[in-house]
């Protein structure tokens, strides 16, 4: 027998579809209660991304950094609060002059593979991580350890400045005050390597550190397994049997499985499902941003017209008005104005930050020698400026607002979609683009890397640069040494926002805001913290599920489900 | 188009009901991407981030003011959706007439020169168009490229040179066998992925080269059809008698023979408008289409899919809009082919 829908099934079913059927999520799986922590369990965790290398001499992308924190552990890491605490060290002293750290590992502490840690180990891994065959991009970071420049430029066999004083003892001599130095230290690139390693990076190795976790299984382009390891030098942790972490899965099965219990953390939310559990009380308590510090904006190229022009380039930076490109994504983008983020003392009411000023944009227009006629769309500059985008991201969204506020100011762009690879060829490249979205992550809690690696003449390559507004300027060259050298706090901060204030008047950067995650994860993970440094920080993380949890949750996805019962 | 009706062909089409709901739907799409932008009352290309965004960030949904409700960036659907049927109707309709062009000059010569002596192809062109391929196949388009016009030269050339030189010897071929050979090799490539690649290799994607691209990538079915009505015609007495009268071949295929093969080659097209939409909103949705902030179907789907929970509208209403659309010419193209279709009496 033929089914003839009713008419007005058809119509439910059509305004369901049409609707969304605004069902809430799913309940939350059912926590057993417990107020201790208990061993046991295995956590489930998912990208839309993928990674390239276990390996921490090359680890440069936050992705591979979240496993890499399960597999290895440094002589020292951040705290939740981005502060350098001991790890594999149990402590840890500065000379008094500032040149020489001395690293004190704990006794007895082993690898995955059974040998002990020495010092030696952490002298080879360092080596190992810094040797001119490596290609470790942040290797530049270490180059105030003395015997750096001899080392990677194979005058040297070993580095001079790293010595073992003893099996558990090991110094690093710098030849300066190096302020920003142990922060780098604790960067995941120097975690000491099993043996089998080899003092040479070898792509084939199968990675092996002295982690809370070791590796399991790595099934390529899919998933990586890790289980406990039960030598960690912290008695009784971790507490996870085991951690899946699977790869190349969206943002929507990333969220189905979380309400079906079959992922236990999403941190990779659409904006439509972080309202969805910000919006639903049950979740809402499950749910919270990371503080890691990152800055996103448009890089303007100063050797390139029209922006080789100081004062357009504060034209863009008075045209953004930032709030407006906030409501593209509100509950994860602050807007930003400067390029010290809060958290790392860019908290000053009173500082001459990028603001929003669009008849201050109109002025600097005309002292450009471009003015514009808001009234009748004449003048600005007069070609059209082409502006590269990449798929998948937020930037596809702020360029199309980017192109309206700034066509109010006379400046016309051309949106370019090009492929992820591609945008960063063109904008790490001298001479190949105007004006491009961009975005900085710390490397390292330091006000020093939000400047350094990004705004210094040293970070300016024909290629591959850093530096790529290819912005120069003696000035704060000088302000930025000074600062790295600078141990006192306050001085520190003083000599930071000098170059600041530099940065937002010269502006190779306009300031756009500071991206932070929203997470939530199911309530039986318990002990999940929000680290300042490292997303997705489970060392501490235990299980609370109650026995044969699985599979109560199982439902039909929400619009599906909806219809189902429409036709029922 | 009724025209290559006649008058039983004519109460065939409006009296299958399909066929009606395609000419409505059609007529439909036709009138919205026309008026459809003179009755909006916002700019497609403009954010309204006050009245067109909540206060919590997020798109307004149907209302008086936004009768579709507003995108991801706070412009209003319902205009962007007309701009977006304008330039799928331009794009589908500009390629659709390219490939019928082609595909139909293509499918005469190849029919109507079916079995004839050919000429001879030089075993040095054949080697050196084989080379061509390899380097193109590596990587080197140029070296092809080159190549490939050496071995043009060399065939034209061997036509002024005696034959006694081995190299400039070589086998027979005909247009058909080489034009349908040609239509076999781009057919054995999936459509939608030949598109996708000549699509992503321009450095800039317009309106222009995205029909283009379209156009010259999907006339090979229509050559293949034309090719098999041309055999047929081509034999047929009044073909013979204005080749007896010694009329140029131009003229025979486009007097005598084309007019005989127009019934199916429409049917092709009209159906092939729809293949068209498609293809340009899945280059649109894949980010190989034309740039935003311009409005295509396409890209507002991709735009609305991360938002179907909490912004259904913003995903129905392209999807919706793209499904009615191929339906409509979908269903012409089937009632003029069973118009046409003698058997349906």
């Amino acid at each position: 027998m033929r089914w003839i829908p009713r008419k007005t099934e058809l119509i439910a079913v059509a305004a369901c579809v049409a609707l969304g059927c605004h069902e809430p999520p799913a309940s939350p799986l059912a926590a057993a209660g417990g107020t201790t922590a208990v061993r046991g369990g295995e956590l489930h965790l998912a990208s839309f991304a993928d990674i390239k290398s276990l390996d921490p001499a090359v680890a440069s992308d936050t992705l591979t950094g979240e496993a890499i924190e399960l597999i290895y552990a440094g002589l020292v890491d951040f705290d939740d609060q981005g502060h350098v605490v001991p790890d594999l060290a149990e402590r840890f002293e500065r000379s008094d002059d500032g040149t020489v750290y001395r690293f004190f590992l704990r006794e007895g502490i082993r690898f995955h593979d059974g040998s002990l840690v020495t010092a030696h180990d952490a002298k080879r891994s360092i080596e190992r991580a810094l040797n001119p065959d490596t290609p470790n991009s942040f290797a530049s970071f270490y180059d105030r350890i003395v015997g750096f420049d001899d080392y990677t430029q194979r005058h040297a066999e070993h580095l001079e400045g790293v010595i073992v004083e003893g099996e558990r003892v090991l110094a690093v001599h710098l030849r300066e005050v190096d302020a920003s130095f142990l922060a780098a230290f604790a960067m995941q690139v120097l975690r000491p390597v099993c043996p089998s390693a080899g003092d040479r990076y070898d792509d084939t190795w199968a990675p092996c550190g002295a982690g809370p976790f070791k590796l399991d299984t790595w099934d390529r382009g899919r998933s990586i397994r890790v289980v406990r390891f039960d030598q960690w030098w912290q008695p009784g942790k971790p507490y996870l049997d085991a951690l899946t972490y699977t790869y190349s899965m969206n943002q929507v099965t990333q969220r189905f499985k979380l309400e079906q219990g079959d992922m236990d953390i999403d941190r990779e939310l659409s904006l439509s499902d972080i309202f969805r559990y910000q919006n639903d009380a049950r979740w809402t308590p499950l749910g919270a941003y990371d503080e890691i510090p990152s800055i996103n904006g448009e890089e303007m190229n100063v050797e390139m017209p029209p922006f080789d022009n100081v004062e357009i380039r504060r034209a863009v930076a008075t045209a953004i008005d930032r709030l407006q490109l906030q409501k593209l994504k509100t509950p994860s983008l602050v807007p930003l104005y400067r390029t010290l983020v809060p958290i790392l003392g860019g908290d000053d009411p009173a500082f001459p930050a990028q603001r929003y000023d669009y008849d201050a944009a109109l002025e600097h227009m005309k002292r450009a020698g471009y003015p514009y006629d808001p009234k009748t769309g004449q003048g600005g500059w007069p070609k059209v400026i082409t502006y590269p985008t990449y798929k998948q991201g937020l930037n596809e969204y702020t360029a199309q607002v980017l192109q309206q506020q700034l066509a109010k100011i006379g400046i016309r762009i051309e949106i370019k979609v090009v492929s992820y690879p591609t945008y960063l060829m063109m904008t790490k490249t001298r001479g190949a683009v105007a004006l491009a979205p961009v975005g900085w992550q710390q490397d390292f809690p330091d006000p020093s890397d939000f400047f350094e690696p990004i705004f210094a003449t040293s970070a300016i390559n024909d290629e591959d640069s850093n530096n790529g507004s290819f912005y120069s300027n003696p000035k704060l060259d000088e302000l930025l040494v000074r600062g790295r050298k600078e141990l006192d706090p306050l001085v520190r901060k003083k000599l930071y926002d000098e170059a600041d204030a530099i940065i937002c008047d010269e502006a190779p950067w306009a300031m756009e805001y500071q991206y932070r995650y929203y997470g939530i994860h199911q309530p039986y993970v318990r002990g999940i913290r929000w680290n300042a440094v490292w997303p997705n920080y489970v060392r501490d993380v235990w299980l609370d599920k109650p026995h044969a949890i699985a599979s109560t949750n199982r439902h039909v996805p929400n619009v599906l489900a909806s219809i189902w019962k429409v036709l029922q | 188009m009724i025209r290559i009706l006649d008058a039983r062909a004519r109460r065939r089409f409006w009296k299958n009901r399909g066929a009606r709901v395609g000419v409505w739907l059609v007529v439909v799409l036709v009138v919205f991407a026309a008026v459809g932008p003179l009755l909006a009352q916002h700019d497609p290309y403009v954010s309204d981030f006050t009245t067109g965004a909540t206060s919590l960030g997020e798109p307004v949904g149907p209302s008086s003011m936004y009768w579709l409700g507003t995108d991801r960036v706070f412009r209003d659907v319902f205009v962007r959706l007309a701009y977006g049927a304008r330039l799928s109707l331009v794009i589908a309709i500009s390629a659709t007439v390219i490939s019928t062009v082609i595909g139909a000059g293509v499918g005469l010569v190849a029919g109507f020169y079916e079995g004839s002596e050919g000429a001879r192809v030089p075993y040095a062109s054949i080697a050196l168009a084989s080379v061509a391929l390899v380097a193109t196949i590596a990587g080197r388009g140029r070296v092809g490229g080159v190549l490939l016009v050496l071995a043009f030269v060399v065939a034209v050339t061997a036509w002024f040179l005696p034959r006694r030189i081995r190299l400039l010897d070589g086998p027979r071929l005909d247009a058909d066998t080489g034009l349908m050979r040609l239509v076999d090799i781009g057919l054995s490539f999936p459509f939608l992925l030949l598109v996708m690649a000549l699509a992503a290799a321009f450095d800039r994607t317009t309106v222009s080269t995205i029909l283009w691209t379209l156009g010259l990538t999907s006339w090979l079915g229509t050559a293949r059809v034309v090719r098999a009505k041309t055999l047929s015609v081509r034999n047929l007495d009044f073909v013979g008698a204005a080749r007896a009268l010694g009329q140029p071949v131009y003229r025979i295929l486009v007097s005598h023979v084309l007019p005989n093969v127009a019934g199916p080659v429409i049917v092709l097209s009209t159906a092939q408008v729809a293949s068209m939409i498609v293809a340009e909103s899945v280059l649109s949705y894949l980010g190989v289409g034309i740039a935003p902030p311009t409005p295509t179907w396409g890209h507002m789907l991709y735009e609305g899919q991360d938002s179907y929970v909490s912004a259904p509208w913003m995903l129905v209403v392209p999807a919706f809009a793209i499904l009615l659309s191929v339906l409509g010419f979908n269903l012409l193209g089937e009632g003029l082919r069973d118009a046409l279709d003698p058997k349906e009496d």
